[in-house]
């Protein structure tokens, strides 16, 4: 499997638990209500793209509107493989986690 | 009513898409206003706008840029021209060496000339506040003595040496006053003592005596690294180390040692230890390895500096001072001789000159600003050398530029790709330059006899200024070539030639720069010769005396020479023991003097006293001291000089002073002769050089006694056979009668030649610089020889066609360089000899600065070209005219 960084784990869990459009502001409001910690759009774009590159997940352009000056948004979905290694890792995870005695 | 629209910041919002790369922008731009309209909803306009910014800046790195693109717009095919740049220097590797080894060189001077300046120039700035600062120094006779006399002189008290420091405080304006006496200096006797430290001893140099430690502290502040000025200063008994010697004294782990209050014996005397200081920087102009905080300084005067208040001028003190003498020095107030105080500002003693006593050697600005016009001269050179080079390089390039300018390339491309390479080049040389100068720099400092920062490579501006200089170098020599190739038409550069400027052959600017070069080079190597020429004749001249297998130490009293003149004259190898006049000293005080019966007064007189066996050490003349072995007790004799002038005043020949009664202070009033001292003249010695050769003869009037009552020097002649098993039985001999000063043992022949360091001083480096100038000049000569060789090809094959040999060839390359060289040498003689002249003129015993010097330094710098200009010009000229004509 690909290896993933922490935040890059924690943006793509956001956007598979997003109901709405997932794309560089929202996912930062979203980053936001969720760890309690602010995030600049920069970081956020950087990371979606290297999760793009990745191809965990994928995008397509839609949804102006006037905030933004008419200009289109990039919307990001998870692709199966995205999907496979956020499941691959809560297994190995919860492998882990049954070794804990006492926690399990 | 409907919304207005918050709107960013424009200028961000333009910034931004302007660094943003297209595909991207769109969605970047969207989130980024999205934002930027929430916020301003909830947290209001101006958060929101800061926000903005911020966001816009977060955006600035590679990922959102457009992949290399912007950058090409700067700069078009960037790649390329390094890649052409590099492959055009691995093709020239012979040529592209010479040419950066001569940039190298040439900077390393420059930068080593600059470094000494530096140093030179911020002599005492280190100092703060060293505007407000001056030294008090005392006008007495005809001589300025940069130290004030104690009231009492040698006798006076603990409370009579603060007399004068406590009258300058009163005065308002006057923030600190401080004095100090350093054991090395000549009121300070040069002497060295024993530390002595739970029954360790070590021998020390130089302690600086000092009964005003809070002032001093004050005036020139000094780092503590362990104790305080409270812990050094607020009390007397206490000693005050370097660094240095602190971890001599207690190794490398001073720091960490409890050592303030350890007690430290000096001389028999004991000091509590107060603290560690910084070492003292080389450009200040006092030195000590430790400071002794004492009631009573051990000498007869103190150097005294001032602290004045700010704008305070210092004139005013010093009239309220030579007003108030009567306070200090009631001597002075009659004294006829007493001339009056003045000031010398702190910054202003390392450039003083004449006076009496200073603590450092001086030195001459004219003199510095003389390296800083070499330092300028040569940097001239590197640069017109460094283009020239390049033309030269660029020459055969003509093709390759306008193949490219077939291919598409703008005026501006070609001049870019010139300046790229020539930068680049040059910039090659900056390691190699860094590389060198912490490599000469220790050196530079042994030369000089100075200590300067030797770390080049953490020291900011170093590495600036040389990238600095290089990048300079590189510009220019990459302009004059991208200017007259990049602006030239597709044809010319394919070879077609428009008129070229045969007209002015010989009186062109290159040949005006070489030649104005090989002036200098030969007027350099003349002067060096000069200098030489002048140290030689200083060595070999006869001094009359002795000054080989002489050896002197100072002594502490008559009873341990006594007993020690008896102990050395046991040892075989010792062939004479003599007290005090040992020669070589610097001009001390000079006293007034005059025959008895006649008005006129002398004020050069320099008196000496010393025993008969300082006479058969030295072995010069004395007639008169026959007298001495015939049973009298005490001879007094004239020098030659001081007998002419005494004659004439008396107005009878010389030799009819023998018997005549000479009056020495005659201002000084007394009961035995009334006024003066009186002495009948017993002899006329012959003028030997006392003192250095750059001083004329002085008058001597020298008391020669059988038996010495005062002696504080003694000199030994030995056998020189074996000098260093004499030299230890001296040794031996001397710390069984003296066991609390060190013995320092000095050469006469040494302490002779030390009269003449900052003259060696100046002729090595002058003699570096002359060798760096030579070798600048010869490779820029090479390379104007090949690009004349070069562009002239055509014209060799038709001479050649028409009959003409190889050497005919070579010889007319040669015969233009013998009319420069003859022209460089004419220019360079009357420069040449006037400056050795002047440079002579410091020597009161000189050469003559002779002309044919300068003529076979012009035939050497001759040669030297003609070799050059054979082995540059060999290959055009021993091309086949085939080779060359074909084209055409």
């Amino acid at each position: 499997m690909q290896n993933l960084g922490s935040l890059e784990e924690t943006i793509l869990l956001i956007i598979m638990a997003m109901s709405e459009d997932s794309y560089g502001f929202s996912v930062s409001e979203a980053y936001l209500e969720h760890t309690g910690k602010s995030i600049s759009i920069s970081a956020i774009h950087t990371v979606m793209s290297r999760l793009e590159d990745k191809g965990l997940i994928s995008s397509e352009m839609g949804g102006e509107t006037a905030e933004r000056g008419g200009r289109r948004k990039r919307i990001f979905r998870a692709t199966p493989q995205g999907v496979a290694a956020i499941e691959e890792i809560r297994n190995s995870r919860q492998k882990l986690w049954g070794l804990i005695p006492g926690l399990g | 009513m409907k919304n207005k629209m918050p709107t960013p910041p424009k200028w961000a919002d333009r910034f931004l898409a302007w660094f943003v790369a297209e595909d991207l922008i769109e969605e970047i731009q969207g989130d980024l206003h999205e934002a930027h309209h929430h916020r301003a909803v909830k947290y209001g306009h101006t958060v929101a706008d800061r926000q903005f910014i911020k966001e816009v800046f977060q955006f600035f790195k590679p990922y959102a840029f457009e992949k290399y693109s912007r950058a090409k717009q700067f700069l078009p095919m960037l790649d390329n021209y390094l890649k052409i740049a590099l492959r055009n220097i691995l093709h020239r590797k012979g040529f592209t060496t010479i040419n950066l080894l001569g940039l190298t060189i040439g900077i390393t001077a420059v930068m080593l000339i600059g470094f000494y300046l530096k140093y030179e120039l911020n002599y005492d700035q280190v100092t703060p506040n060293h505007d407000r600062i001056h030294r008090v120094m005392n006008k007495y006779r005809e001589q300025t003595y940069t130290c004030m006399a104690f009231n009492g002189y040698d006798e006076s008290t603990a409370d009579s040496q603060m007399m004068l420091v406590n009258l300058l405080e009163t005065y308002e304006g006057v923030e600190n006053a401080c004095q100090f006496v350093p054991t090395n200096s000549p009121i300070g006797g040069f002497e060295q003592y024993f530390l002595e430290m739970d029954g360790k001893r070590f021998t020390v140099e130089n302690g600086l005596y000092t009964n005003t430690g809070a002032a001093f502290q004050a005036i020139f502040p000094q780092r503590f690294l362990v104790g305080s000025p409270e812990t050094s200063f607020s009390s007397f008994g206490k000693i005050i180390l370097t660094e240095m010697l602190a971890e001599r004294v207690f190794g490398s782990t001073w720091a960490n040692q409890d050592i303030i209050g350890k007690r430290l014996k000096i001389q028999e005397e004991t000091f509590e230890l107060g603290g560690v200081v910084a070492n003292v920087p080389g450009n200040v102009h006092f030195s000590f390895d430790y400071i002794l905080h004492q009631d009573r300084i051990p000498s007869w005067a103190g150097y005294t500096y001032l602290k004045l208040a700010e704008n305070q001028a210092a004139e005013p003190i010093l009239a309220l001072l030579n007003k108030d003498v009567a306070k200090y020095h009631p001597n002075f107030v009659k004294d006829e001789l007493w001339k009056g105080f003045i000031s010398l500002p702190l910054t202003d003693i390392h450039f003083s000159n004449g006076n009496l006593y200073e603590l450092k050697p001086t030195d001459n600005r004219a003199y510095l600003a003389t390296f800083g016009i070499v330092g300028l001269v040569i940097m001239l050179i590197i640069l017109t050398n460094y283009t020239n080079l390049s033309i030269a390089m660029y020459a055969d390039r003509q093709k390759e530029l306008g193949m490219r300018k077939a291919l598409g390339a703008q005026s501006l491309d070609i001049s870019l790709q010139l300046i790229t390479e020539a930068v680049l080049l040059s910039l090659f040389c900056a390691p190699m330059v860094l590389l060198m100068l912490q490599y000469f720099l220790p050196h530079l400092n042994e030369l000089m006899g100075i200590q300067m920062n030797e770390s080049v490579w953490l020291n900011g501006w170093v590495i600036l200024s040389v990238l600095a200089m290089l990048a300079v170098a590189g510009v220019l020599s990459g302009l004059y070539p991208s200017l007259v190739y990049g602006g030239r038409s597709m044809l010319h550069l394919f070879g077609k030639k428009t008129a070229t400027t045969t007209s002015n052959r010989y009186f062109n600017f290159r040949n005006t720069l070489t030649t104005a070069q090989f002036t200098m080079v030969v007027a350099l190597l003349s002067i060096t010769y000069f200098i030489n020429q002048q140290m030689d004749f200083v060595n070999k001249m006869d001094l009359g005396y002795q000054k080989e297998g002489v050896l002197f130490f100072n002594i502490d009293g008559i009873e341990k020479y006594m007993q020690l003149e008896q102990k050395l004259l046991e040892i075989p190898e010792i062939a004479a023991v003599g007290a005090n006049g040992v020669p070589g000293s610097a001009m001390f005080n000079q006293s007034t003097y005059k025959m008895k019966d006649t008005d006129i007064t002398y004020t050069d007189g320099t008196e000496q006293y010393m025993g008969y066996g300082t006479v058969k050490t030295l072995g010069f003349k004395c007639e008169a001291c026959s007298l001495l072995d015939s049973g009298k007790e005490k001879i007094y004799v004239i020098n030659q000089t001081a007998a002419d002038k005494l004659a004439k005043a008396k107005g009878i020949s010389t030799e009819e002073l023998i018997g005549e009664t000479l009056v020495t202070e005659p201002e000084y009033e007394n009961e035995r002769f009334g006024y003066g001292i009186h002495h009948t003249i017993d002899g006329i010695i012959p003028d030997y050089k006392y003192f250095s050769l750059k001083h004329a003869s002085q008058p001597l009037l020298i008391s020669i006694v059988k038996d010495p009552t005062y002696v504080y020097e003694m000199l030994v002649r030995v056998n020189t056979s074996n000098m260093f098993a004499t030299q230890k039985k001296i040794e031996a001999a001397y710390s069984e009668i003296e066991t609390t000063r060190p013995l320092e043992l000095g050469f006469l022949d040494e302490r002779l030649n030390q009269l003449y360091e900052d003259e060696r001083r100046s002729s090595v480096l002058l003699a570096c610089l002359s060798l760096v100038a030579i070798i600048m000049a010869l490779m820029g000569l090479a390379g104007i020889v090949s690009y004349m060789a070069f562009s002239r090809q055509k014209e060799i094959g038709i001479r050649k066609v028409l009959g003409a040999t190889t050497g005919n060839i070579l010889l007319t390359f040669n015969r233009e360089y013998l009319i420069l060289m003859g022209i460089a040498t004419t220019v360079a003689m009357p420069a040449a000899l006037f400056l050795g002249s002047k440079w002579l003129d410091s020597f009161a015993y000189r050469i003559e600065p002779q002309f044919w010097v300068v003529l076979l330094a012009g035939l050497a710098a001759l040669l030297l070209v003609a070799f050059v200009v054979t082995l540059r010009a060999r290959r055009a000229a021993g091309m086949h005219p085939v080779e060359t004509l074909r084209t055409d």
